[in-house]
């Protein structure tokens, strides 16, 4: 192909981008905004299409990428995805919900019928909203930004790379990778504090340990990651007990497979604790109760 | 994903209209309206959420507050930290906590950071576009790009200061029962005092460029309710207090004046005064309450305006009030890091106990109120969080019922643009406010 | 980013000459006029980078000032363990070593090496300039002086020498402290390395109760020292700064440490212990051991583009074999098992490190014990998987290709593009002011925005090469899309290509497996142009499918030279009529394969195993078989680390070797 045809390829109608969110905080799409020196130029190489967050105009599709943030916690959530996938060249989940279900998956994995039964009075109300899953749980997913929230310097190099199309740098590394590159102090060995870091994929920036710190996991596991090893490591040091390992999983990333059966035991036990419906919330809440009935 | 229009019912005008706007865009999270009016009256009003319920109320039980606090970031993108700010207090007051007073400062100054990346936010990208017939922020930038720029120049600055006291803006890890998991160095914070200059230069432009937009006329007075303190802008600390003065109260007791309740029609709780009148929180209600603790660059902004009444009675000044809310946080956030040495210790040890912990701070959007029981643990045994959004539906709604039947003249097009307009001006978290819902969705079929 | 080898090294480098017997050496500088050191070096206009408390240890960084440097600070260490603590009051090295060294400023987390820009008509590469603000490192032990030696070794002595690191080392003055104290982790008096300070430092301090006994140990340390306010130190002093390091070498003689002696040749012998499974379970592949350690040098590229890709700056980035991306090719990487990941660092530091740069890896400082996250201990493990000692496996020499380098990737034009298959590509780059390529070399290749790949020289032309490019990622994509008249960034040739030399008079077998006929091409061209020096030469091609065999239009010409071609595909259609099966299957068909027969082999790692085991077989021994290999490149000159090897790199030693070179480390998983 001569020089000056793919100079024109290049320029090539802007790719139409569109952004959508399930179950979540706004957070990770927020983060697209947050570039803010990028943000402009950015609009300027890509056309939004479809932002409800930032913008009035609406699309129904097709889109050349979509960043799809949060979890899916409801069937019509469950059959919109598979027709917004069917709409999309390139789809891509954007944060911990997203990519691993989110915080919110922890309801995942108690006995619901008690655990609606003990909250609720009318168990049936959320038969809809029994668990929160991944987007890759439900269509194929192309690519993923890990994190609660995404690191926008991975979103921005995300972009570019698909606007270069090479393929994006996001290293599947722990999280140890970059506190070391940044010169930091490991909390672990030098303060006594539990971090997930060696077994949690980079991209953060090592945030954590720079704020004296342990990292909890929000980018969730990298490969190979070890939680046995670290486990054992910990309760060896006398740094947490097993329970208390198992919490430190039951974070944002919590459902990810290498940490599912960590943060399962702790949430069951968490259960144990609750206090299901003291009696000063009814006298808060009357007529709430009320309308339950 | 879902098409939002207006159609007039029945093919003849004024009748009977029926707005469905089917997804609200340029507010947080996924929300619907639905206003019917028949004869000029409305007789149906109803802001509908259909974000899922996550459930946090639930999500916290058991867990230790230091967690409570990473948990209840992940409630809202745009404000994690109003939610950091209103559960370490709570924790802090239930243990007995004394902070450090540069910590104080320090948290007054994260705060800041927040209100100005949420204020900047929604002023330039979210709301503006209503008043000037653009879209959105970026179609904005297609006519006046100096204006975006200015206000995304001022957002990243909003959150610097978060990510600098926090390590990042959304979701930052800092923040610790007992004050901070690490202060930062002077040369640290010293590092915002260009931005934070020129912060203060583009806030003081933006209320120039939003006083002088074309507004609706509306007269919708409501009770206005926001934090009252001693000696500061209210932001962490103070009492409950109202416009019409029957509210006094610690901002520990929200429960002895307020209610949530479950209102026919609408899937939502709301919250009202426990004598069933609905009220607003907010940048209004706080510039209404507590003009005199602006900083005096902020005062004398909003003297030069002299709308100071109007932002008490017309929703559409909503605007100006985040405006002038920009210049007081990016100037006390000037003077917090012209005057700041570092604490003895970023964070003072505490004892866990049972009890209760309970406070209220002034997020954006306004009031919230977090509430919790402790067990001997010290861990969370049980948890309500109210956040703003909440407490304004009935605001907005009650605006809706009355501002609505003003646009009825309209084409069908331009008055959904005034509705959406009107909800706009109360910055609605739907994010927040649904993820409170112990109620699940009834979606429309 | 590499230069020429420096024909003289930096004057810290030189061996302390005999002090002049007027001098004041040794000397004495009071503790209180510790101050005027650190203002005499701020004065020449160094950084002083000096130790400092933060974050609850004793780190480095920039000191502008006396007053930030510890005092009566000593640490304990264990595995897995730091903690600070009170030790002698006013002592102001009163501790070990830290988690960083000085490696953080020679050889920095991240520089950039080079940006690249598109052109209208192409593309321009330019080499990026290190950073140029001189050093001062105070109270470098005696261990981190043995890593920068060992650093030097590396980067400064091979080949090729790093031109960022050999501006920033060169550039350093270095005052040295003897330690007088000792951590659990510490085992230097086991590597040799210290405690006491010999050669390296421009001045050596020995902390006593009243200050520092000075000697100095290169000239610029001799000036310095006249410019302090010091007097000649009194028996005493001296007695008591020997004291101090020999209580503190006595300490490190206690601590468990290293059986150094053989311990390449047990290492190498004990690829296969099962102790390297069990690790695994307790190493977390977390890379901390990696990154703390003074010597270890391995790095990746990142780049780093505009919103247009029009400029794209490549970083070089410390990298660890501990992660999988480390050594991942396209399809998989080589080492997915934490097990292979931890003997490759082990190995490596401990075994072959010594074959490729004549010392140990290790320095005996202890980081990498202290600083791991759940305490693994290297001296345990090598005294559980290398026990003590057996005889030395004798090494084999390594003759390395001689590398001229350009400093980074130069412009070179594309003149012709031409399909192979349905992903295969044959670009013939013009090839002007570079050596011409032997047969079996590489080059690295890059366009703006994407990593340079390493890429096998397909075809020699008096001015221009032909490279044979599968799209295997974006970035040979990207390349197999270049037109004629675009540009490349090249760098090249590099490696050890076929040794043709050897095979003069010999019968030769050719085998490749897909694209690895690519790097054998040049090798049957050269024989092809000179037929008559070469025995029988038997070609066995095999390709996945008829559409993907490669160079089909010159088989024929390569029978008519007198080359025996015999093909065979995987998988056939209806209208292939040739044979069917994997390559090897054609030695089935074949005579027998005469004495002396060369074989070259290339092609998946997979084929190439079974291929030597077949040629084995037919009686070759294995310094008769030569094979090429495929390995993670990012610099391509052997200072990256990706494709170490055993004792090899990949790129600078080979890419081809013969089957008895390789010995253990072909077809063994995990290297």
């Amino acid at each position: 192909m001569p020089a000056t045809d793919r100079a024109q390829d290049r320029a090539m109608s802007r790719p139409r981008l569109g952004v959508v969110k399930f179950a979540s905080c706004d957070g990770c799409q927020l983060t697209l905004l947050d570039l803010e020196d990028e943000l402009l130029p950015i609009t300027d190489r890509v056309e939004i299409v479809e932002f409800a967050e930032a913008t009035s105009a609406r699309s129904s599709g097709p889109y050349d990428l979509l960043l799809v943030e949060g979890s899916i916690s409801t069937p019509e959530q469950a059959h919109e995805i598979v027709e917004l996938r069917r709409q999309t060249a390139k789809l891509v989940t954007i944060g911990a919900c997203a990519t691993a279900g989110g915080i919110q998956a922890l309801r995942n994995v108690a006995d619901h019928d008690a655990w609606r039964a003990a909250i609720y009075p009318e168990p049936a109300w959320i038969e809809s909203l029994a668990t929160a899953t991944p987007i890759a749980d439900h269509v194929t997913v192309d690519a993923e930004l890990r994190g609660c929230p995404i690191a926008p310097g991975q979103l921005k190099e995300f972009l570019v790379a698909s606007l270069v199309g090479r393929r994006p740098q996001l290293p599947d590394e722990a999280v140890c990778m970059e506190c070391k590159r940044a010169g930091r102090v490991c909390v672990v060995v030098a303060s006594g504090e539990a971090c997930l870091g060696p077994v949690t994929r980079t991209g953060c920036g090592a945030l954590c340990p720079a704020y004296a710190r342990g990292c909890y996991a929000c980018f969730g596991p990298r490969e190979s990651a070890n939680v046995a090893g670290l486990r054992q490591g910990f309760v060896a040091a006398s740094l947490l007990t097993e329970a208390e390992v198992d919490e430190r999983f039951a974070g944002f990333t919590a459902m990810a497979p290498a940490f599912a059966p960590s943060a399962s035991a702790a949430a069951l036990s968490y259960r144990e604790g609750a206090v299901v419906r003291p009696s000063t919330d009814k006298a808060a809440r009357p007529e709430v109760d009320d309308a339950r009935r | 994903m879902h098409g939002g229009e207006g159609h007039a019912a029945g093919g003849t005008a004024t009748v009977e209209r029926d707005f469905d706007i089917t997804q609200l865009t340029r507010v947080e999270g996924e929300g619907r309206l639905r206003l019917r009016l028949r004869e000029g009256r409305v007789v149906e009003a109803r802001l509908n959420i259909f974000e899922a319920p996550r459930y946090f109320e639930q999500l916290v039980v058991g867990r230790r507050p230091d967690d409570v606090l990473d948990i209840v970031a992940r409630i809202c993108g745009i404000c994690p930290v109003a939610y950091q700010m209103s559960a370490v207090h709570a924790f802090e007051s239930a243990f007995g906590v004394e902070i450090d007073p540069v910590v104080r400062s320090l948290r007054r100054l994260l705060y800041c950071g927040e209100w100005i990346e949420s204020h900047a936010l929604h002023v330039t990208l979210l709301h503006a576009p209503d008043y000037l017939g653009v879209e959105s922020g970026i179609a904005l930038a297609a006519i006046d790009r100096p204006a975006v720029e200015r206000g995304l120049a001022l957002k990243k600055t909003g959150n610097q200061i978060v990510a600098l006291l926090g390590g990042r803006p959304i979701h930052p890890v800092s923040v610790k029962v007992g004050g901070f998991s690490r202060a930062p160095r002077v040369v640290e914070l010293e590092t915002l005092k260009v931005a934070l200059d020129a912060a203060v230069k583009q806030s003081l432009e933006i209320v120039d460029w939003v006083a002088g937009f074309e507004t609706p006329a509306c007269h919708e007075p409501a009770r206005l309710v926001a934090l009252r303190h001693a000696s500061d802008y209210p932001m962490n600390e103070g009492r409950i207090v109202s416009t019409d003065k029957r509210i006094d109260i610690a901002n520990t007791d929200w429960s002895t004046t307020f209610e949530e309740r479950q209102v026919e029609g609408t899937n939502a709780l709301q919250s009202h005064t426990r004598d069933g009148q609905p009220y607003q929180v907010g940048p209004s209600a706080r510039i209404t309450l507590a003009r005199d603790q602006l900083h005096p660059l902020a005062g004398a902004a909003l003297e030069k305006t002299g709308l100071a009444d109007e932002i008490r009675v017309n929703p559409f000044r909503s605007i100006v009030a985040r405006a002038i809310e920009l210049v007081h946080a990016a100037a006390e956030a000037r003077d917090i890091v012209a005057g700041y040495r570092p604490p003895d210790a970023a964070s003072v040890p505490f004892d866990p106990r049972a009890g209760s912990a309970s406070w209220a701070t002034e997020a954006p959007r306004g009031l919230l109120f977090h509430d919790y029981r402790l067990d001997e643990r010290g861990r969370v045994s049980w948890a309500r969080i109210v956040p703003p959004t909440s407490q304004n539906q009935a605001a907005i709604e009650a605006a809706l019922i009355g501002y609505a039947p003003r646009v009825l003249d309209l084409p069908d097009d331009e008055a959904r643009v005034r509705i959406e307009q009107l909800v706009r001006a109360y910055d609605p978290c739907i994010s927040c406010a649904t993820h409170f819902l112990d109620v699940t969705v009834e979606r429309e079929p | 980013m590499t230069t020429a080898r420096p024909t003289a090294l930096p004057a810290s480098l030189s061996p302390a000459s005999h002090p002049d017997p007027d001098s004041l050496e040794p000397a004495f500088l009071e503790r209180a006029d510790l101050a005027a050191l650190v203002v005499a070096l701020r004065d020449d206009g160094r950084a002083v980078i000096g130790p400092t408390v933060r974050d609850g240890a004793v780190i480095l960084d920039e000191i502008t000032s006396v007053d930030e440097l510890p005092v009566g600070v000593r640490e304990t260490q264990a595995p897995g363990h730091y903690r600070l603590g009170d030790g002698r009051p006013d002592r102001i090295f009163d501790f070990t070593v830290g988690p960083m060294s000085p490696k953080g400023w020679t050889f920095p987390a991240r520089v950039p090496i080079g940006t690249a820009r598109r052109t209208p008509d192409g593309a321009t590469f330019s080499a990026a300039t290190p950073d140029a603000r001189p050093l001062a490192f105070l109270g470098v032990r005696a261990c981190e002086l043995a890593a920068l030696d060992v650093q030097d070794r590396v980067l400064l002595r091979g080949p090729v020498a790093d031109h960022d690191y050999d501006a920033r080392r060169r550039s350093a003055l270095i005052v040295s402290v003897e330690c007088t104290t000792a951590a659990t982790t510490c085992f230097c008096t086991s590597m040799g390395t210290g405690p006491e300070v010999r050669d390296g430092a421009d001045l050596v301090l020995t902390e006593t109760t009243a200050g520092f006994v000075v000697r100095t140990g290169s000239e610029r340390g001799r000036d310095l020292l006249a410019r302090l306010p010091v007097r000649p130190a009194t028996d005493l002093e001296r007695d008591e700064a020997a004291g101090g390091v020999a209580e503190a070498r006595a300490a490190v003689s206690a601590n468990a440490g290293v059986a150094t002696t053989g311990l390449p040749g047990r290492l190498g012998a004990a690829l296969d212990h099962p102790r390297w499974a069990e690790v695994a379970e307790r190493c977390l592949t977390c890379g901390n051991c990696t990154l703390v350690c003074p010597t270890c040098f391995c790095t990746s590229v990142e780049q780093v583009s505009d919103l247009e890709g029009t400029e794209t700056t490549t970083n070089r980035a410390w990298a660890s074999c501990f992660s999988a991306e480390f050594a991942a090719v396209a399809g998989g990487t080589f080492r997915s098992r934490p097990q292979d990941r931890y003997r490759q660092w082990l190995t490596h530091k401990f075994s072959t490190w010594v074959d490729q740069f004549g010392t140990s890896g290790c320095v005996g400082c202890g980081r990498c014990v202290t600083w791991c996250p759940v305490g693994i201990d290297v001296r345990e493990e090598l005294a559980a998987i290398a026990p003590p000692p057996r005889q030395a496996l004798p090494v084999l020499p390594i003759a390395p290709s001689p590398v001229p380098d350009d400093a980074w990737l130069r412009a070179a034009r594309v003149l012709d593009s031409r399909r192979e298959t349905d992903d295969v590509v044959t670009m013939t780059v013009a090839w002007n002011d570079a050596p011409r390529p032997r047969p079996g070399q590489f080059v690295m290749i890059g366009l703006p925005g994407y990593p340079a790949a390493p890429i096998s020289v397909s075809r020699v032309h008096d001015a221009a090469i032909e490279l044979t490019i599968r799209a295997a990622g974006p970035a040979t994509t990207a390349l197999t899309r270049l037109g004629p008249g675009e540009e490349v960034g090249r760098r090249g040739p590099l490696g050890r290509g076929w040794p043709v030399e050897r095979m003069v008079g010999r019968d030769i077998v050719i085998v490749a497996g897909g694209i690895g006929l690519a790097p054998l091409r040049p090798l049957i061209d050269s024989i092809a142009a000179d037929r008559l020096q070469f025995g029988a030469v038997r070609i066995f091609l095999g390709a996945r499918t008829p559409r993907d065999r490669l160079f089909t239009a010159e088989l024929a010409a390569w029978t008519e030279a007198g080359l025996l071609v015999d093909e065979t595909v995987d998988r056939a259609g209806a209208d292939w009529l040739g044979r069917v099966g994997v390559v090897t299957h054609l030695f089935d068909h074949s005579e027998r394969i005469p004495e002396g027969t060369i074989a070259a082999v290339c092609g998946p790692e997979r084929m190439m195993e079974a291929t030597a085991d077949v040629l084995r077989s037919r009686g070759l021994t294995d310094d008769r078989i030569l094979v090429t290999l495929e390995r993670h490149m990012d610099c391509g000159v052997g200072l990256c680390g990706h494709c170490q090897l055993g004792r090899f790199f990949v790129c600078r030693d080979g890419p081809v070797f013969s089957l008895a070179e390789l010995g253990d480390a072909f077809g063994r998983e995990g290297r």
